[in-house]
């Protein structure tokens, strides 16, 4: 049972693992802690389920499961828009409230704030146009496959767990190989110095807001693929989010990563040894933990 | 006569709009010029060099670099314009490595000649040659002083600003980064230095503009700054005056 939950925790928390990454892009780069994250995880898989939707439709036969998965082509295609249209979707709400507030000069604690107000609307937004009744990207029912020393899992499951880790690889190389990459990691580190560089500081920022976005919509996705659908899922994520970002150490991509999967096996561990009504404490009692014993988590730096 | 690089035409400037900290300073600078911008603390040199490169915000006059208007400009983009800047604190990526820091500088040139200006930089700084991949913040002050510099430098800008890079550092080291500027200036890049360090910042320089109170006081060539009596009384150790008249 133990390991069964280990598998379990470590497929969850591949998806904590990819929502924390935009968490601490955007808390590193910008500088606040963006409490409307999760929203953007739950408009990534209604914007998914939604283009899904229209493209089996349309063309029937991208309904069609691919090989042993419950999904057809439609769902990995709708993926790519969704990833496009969240990113747009955070853009805009740069645009209309955060860039707004940066540019009068706001304190930190006011764009928190604004974080609350914009997952507020974002979220309400989402239950008034697809109302609070979960959704499914299909009703395929998946069998659990044995693998070794006792653990099931599904396709999807194993597909999730690897499109996560393939995907922080791909973030990692962006930020450590890429002209683009350094340029996020010196504004993180000193936005001045880097106009000084001759960075464009606001290029940085939207592409902060895209991959962050972009990756949201990923995780989106993947727990709607293996749970289900619904309005408050990006709530229901948001403090495991935030715990594994702060555990990872800011600005860490790895360290999101790992720290996901730490958050991920300690929610399954607890439920399997506790009880299933502990689980949502568990991000919060690591959160505390972190902040209190090692305020720059696992790979953070200290300031200088 | 040398062709005017920098000029500053009434600039008043300062972080909040009803309290100007630069109140009015016309100032040109020639060619392969080095000047050493002086005065007492809270003059208003740091404020006149950061306005320059567009991080404090002009209240009125204009900022001209190669008869090109860059009062409006973007700082990322003055940059890329011909203006290097060395801030006098958290002047490199500590979390990076010499070569990133030099990279990351190189990525607004043209691809095709970003190796090259790294190659010219390591080249002319060789104690940052020999360890590439050493992590910044683990250097030395004047260690970060010469990086700070070769981050300037690599965008061949046509003026270099350093903002008192010898600030902290010993006198071995604050020798040896004067040294560097010696040469840097006399490679031909025109070179505008703010320091508390009267004597030191003279001896090196061609000119010397002392600020008083956001204005020019005084701007004279170096050596007749060095000798002048007044100046000497005032800035090299005699007794210090609460004004000075131009």
């Amino acid at each position: 049972m133990i390991t069964q939950a280990i598998m379990d925790g470590l497929i969850n928390g591949g998806i904590i693992g990819l929502g924390a990454i935009g968490v601490t892009l955007t808390y590193s780069i910008l500088r606040f802690a963006n409490f409307g994250h999760g929203e953007l995880l739950s408009w990534g898989a209604y914007v998914a389920l939604s283009l899904s939707a229209a493209l089996g439709a349309l063309l029937p036969s991208l309904s069609t499961p691919i090989g042993p998965f419950s999904f057809g082509w439609s769902v990995p295609i709708a993926l790519i828009g969704s990833m496009i249209l969240t990113a747009l979707l955070a853009l805009t709400v740069d645009w209309l409230l955060f860039g707004r507030l940066r540019r009068s000069g706001s304190a930190i604690i006011i764009l928190v704030m604004a974080s609350f107000g914009a997952a507020l609307a974002l979220r309400n937004l989402l239950e008034f146009i697809y109302t609070s009744k979960p959704a499914y990207f299909t009703n395929a029912l998946q069998i659990s496959k044995p693998l070794f020393g006792g653990m099931r899992a599904t396709p999807d499951q194993l597909l999730v767990l690897g499109l996560a880790v393939v995907t922080v690889v791909l973030v990692h190389l962006l930020l450590t190989r890429t002209p683009a990459g350094r340029a996020m990691r010196a504004v993180s580190e000193n936005a001045q110095l880097a106009a000084l560089t001759g960075i464009d500081v606001r290029n940085v920022i939207r592409l902060v807001w895209i991959l962050g976005a972009a990756l949201a919509a990923v995780a989106g996705v993947m727990s709607g693929l293996l749970v289900q659908i619904r309005p408050t899922m990006g709530l229901d994520l948001l403090l495991p989010l935030f715990a594994a970002s702060i555990l990872g150490g800011i600005g860490s991509v790895p360290g999101a990563m790992l720290a996901g999967l730490i958050v991920g096996l300690a929610e399954a561990l607890t439920v399997q040894v506790i009880g299933a009504e502990w689980r949502a404490a568990v991000a919060f009692v690591i959160l505390v933990a972190v902040l209190l014993l090692r305020p720059n988590g696992l790979f953070g730096k200290a300031p200088a | 006569m040398r062709s005017e690089i920098l000029k500053l035409q009434g600039l008043v400037s300062g972080y909040q709009p009803d309290l100007p900290i630069i109140q009015g300073v016309d100032l040109s600078v020639g060619e392969g010029e080095l000047v050493v911008m002086l005065g007492p603390n809270g003059a208003g040199k740091s404020t006149l060099v950061k306005t320059i490169a567009g991080l404090v915000p002009v209240h009125s006059g204009r900022v001209f670099l190669a008869g090109a208007d860059l009062t409006d400009v973007p700082t990322h983009r003055k940059m890329r314009q011909g203006l290097g800047f060395v801030p006098q604190t958290e002047n490199i990526f500590a979390t990076m490595s010499i070569r990133e820091n030099l990279q990351l500088a190189a990525q607004v040139l043209p691809k095709a000649h970003r190796a090259a200006r790294i190659d010219a930089m390591l080249a002319m700084f060789p104690d940052l040659a020999a360890r590439q991949s050493t992590r910044s913040g683990a250097l030395s002050g004047g260690q970060r002083q010469m990086l700070a510099c070769a981050r300037a430098l690599i965008v061949e800008p046509q003026i270099l600003i350093l903002d008192e890079p010898s600030a902290g550092l010993s006198p071995k080291m604050v020798s040896e980064v004067f040294e560097q500027l010696v040469r840097i200036n006399a490679s031909g890049v025109t070179t505008i230095l703010v320091e508390q360090n009267v004597k030191a910042g003279l001896q090196i320089a061609s000119r010397g503009v002392i600020l008083v109170e956001g204005r020019v006081a005084h701007d004279a060539p170096a050596d007749g700054l060095l000798g002048d009596p007044v100046v000497s009384e005032l800035y090299l150790g005699g007794h210090k005056k609460e004004e000075v008249t131009a």
